[in-house]
């Protein structure tokens, strides 16, 4: 049996087939729009390797932070393969994805044109407070020591998710962050 | 063979599926609406309605597929609103309506959310052409003609504001709470056609024009305010939709005597005005028209009028691929 692992959260479009606690397969696109592209990437993927839908026993997605659009359409689509098969859905956050490349408390910056995501990360990768964002201008007073980082190790994602539980498709949200107009 | 339709639409602030046979017999429909929630905020928040659809879409099509008692193995095809629409609301039924067809080898198919509301009214009747189309909704007046399934004419549109934008910009200004359209129309009930507003268009073309009126609205409130006096809101709401709905039946009145045809269909969310239906079927009584209007669910933003609307294009064989991507306008022609 295989696993899916999906993310979207930003401009990377990135999919992948896990087997045996190992990355099998990986499609990643960059540049392209995630809402021509990602169905089709999956479409690509299980038939590179001959499968379907029903040979999937778990799903792995990125749910943010990043471009709130690009997060969505990634768990969209992953609560309805969920859904639909019976599949569990394990999450993770890309910053905490990040995170596993370090073995020491570490904060990891993730950016994007505005500004930087921002994580707190014990020794055993686990969110310490709650994740922010800091704005360009905010970022050059903040004398603060982030890794910025940017590619994830998925082998190290897997072995994390191993034991963590799974969340019913019904209740997979995405993290946002960011805070919109309405808000402030 | 009966044709079993699964339809998606998340177009703006209700996410909708339905199970719809033949075009015509709706076996299941769920809606949910998040109209409470964008009350507070006075309109729709797009990022709001974006999130709240990501939420409910597997809640929606369980609570669809139990109520049919059916499965997605037992549909022929998915269809799905794609345009237009908000541009994040759309994406959460469109990206849901391709994995769904991936899955489960079902063929896609893209309806356009204002074509919908005109097919909502086979669910009632089957449509017969030609036919006259008056669609009137938060972004969209305009008047067109159909001979047959998808082929449309347009007679006029709006050049500026659509009639339900009116409705909703004039209720602010009058501080009518969110949405505005139907609590104009419970206020004028109470009021008479006491004030003086400029009538639009008044000419023979089927064109629409619905700013000057709102800005006309606007003034006589600030200059009322200025003079210190009151403003008599019920009359104000009375003579306004008095106003913007004897323009469209002044436009309709033309197209039935210019082209011959005796059946006009209105569709969109303003279909729900009382007076807009009372004044059409006068006028449609007068030309021996047959005037459809579906209930009020199907009225409203649903999935099963897009079930309906994807029929004829499931009997043509026109599929979308999973490139298909959401548009936040779309011309019908």
């Amino acid at each position: 049996m295989y696993t899916l692992f999906i993310d979207t959260h930003y401009t990377l479009l990135h999919v992948a087939l896990f087997k045996d606690e190992k990355v099998d397969l990986e499609i990643k696109k960059e540049g392209v729009k995630h809402s021509e592209c990602f169905i089709l990437s999956i479409q690509e993927l299980l038939e590179q390797k001959g499968i379907t839908f029903d040979d999937l026993s778990g799903i792995i997605v990125v749910n943010g932070p990043g471009s709130f659009t690009g997060v969505r359409i990634g768990v969209v689509v992953a609560k309805m393969i969920g859904y639909c098969k019976n599949i569990p859905i394990k999450v993770i956050s890309y910053l905490q994805a990040l995170s596993l490349k370090y073995n020491l408390e570490c904060m990891i910056g993730i950016r994007d044109k505005n500004g930087v995501f921002i994580g707190n990360f014990d020794q055993n990768h686990e969110l310490v407070g709650d994740y922010y964002y800091l704005s360009n201008q905010e970022l050059e007073k903040a004398n603060e020591n982030i890794i910025f980082d940017e590619v994830i190790n998925l082998d190290k994602v897997y072995e994390y998710l191993k034991d963590k539980k799974s969340i019913p498709p019904h209740f997979v949200k995405p993290i946002y962050v960011k805070k919109i107009e309405v808000d402030k | 063979m009966d044709t079993y339709i699964l339809a998606i639409e998340s177009s703006c602030d209700e996410t909708s599926m339905a199970v719809v046979k033949n075009g015509s017999e709706v076996i299941s429909l769920s809606i949910t609406t998040q109209m409470d929630t964008h009350a507070k905020y006075g309109g729709v928040v797009p990022e709001i309605a974006s999130r709240m659809h990501t939420e409910a879409i597997t809640f929606v099509l369980e609570d669809c597929l139990e109520k049919a008692n059916m499965k997605i193995e037992d549909m022929d095809a998915i269809a799905v609103t794609y345009a237009p629409g908000l541009t994040g609301s759309l994406m959460v039924g469109v990206e849901a309506a391709k994995i769904l067809s991936l899955m489960y080898h079902k063929p896609l198919i893209a309806v356009n959310h204002l074509i919908g509301h005109i097919y909502a009214n086979n669910l009632e009747e089957k449509l017969e052409f030609p036919l006259l189309a008056l669609i009137v909704s938060g972004g969209h007046t305009e008047l067109l003609v159909m001979e047959d399934d998808y082929q449309f004419k347009r007679l006029g549109e709006t050049m500026d504001d659509a009639i339900g934008e009116a409705f909703d910009k004039v209720a602010r200004v009058i501080g009518l709470p969110y949405p505005g359209g139907p609590n104009i129309e419970k206020l004028a009930k109470e009021g008479n056609s006491s004030y003086e507003l400029p009538h639009p268009v008044m000419d023979d073309t089927y064109h629409f024009s619905y700013s000057g009126l709102k800005s006309a609205v606007i003034n006589l409130v600030h200059n009322e305010t200025q003079r210190g006096n009151p403003i008599r809101k019920e009359d104000l709401a009375r003579t306004f939709q008095d106003v913007a709905i004897d323009e469209l039946v002044r436009k309709v009145e033309l197209a039935f005597k210019n082209t011959g045809i005796k059946r006009l269909v209105i569709a969109g969310g303003v279909s729900a005005n009382q007076y807009l239906k009372s004044e059409m079927k006068k006028l449609c009584d007068k030309y021996e028209a047959e005037l459809l209007i579906p209930r009020i669910l199907y009225c409203t933003d649903n999935a099963a009028m897009i079930g309906a609307a994807a029929y004829p294009k499931y009997l043509k064989g026109e599929f979308s691929d999973y490139s298909l991507n959401v548009s936040s306008s779309a011309d019908i022609v």
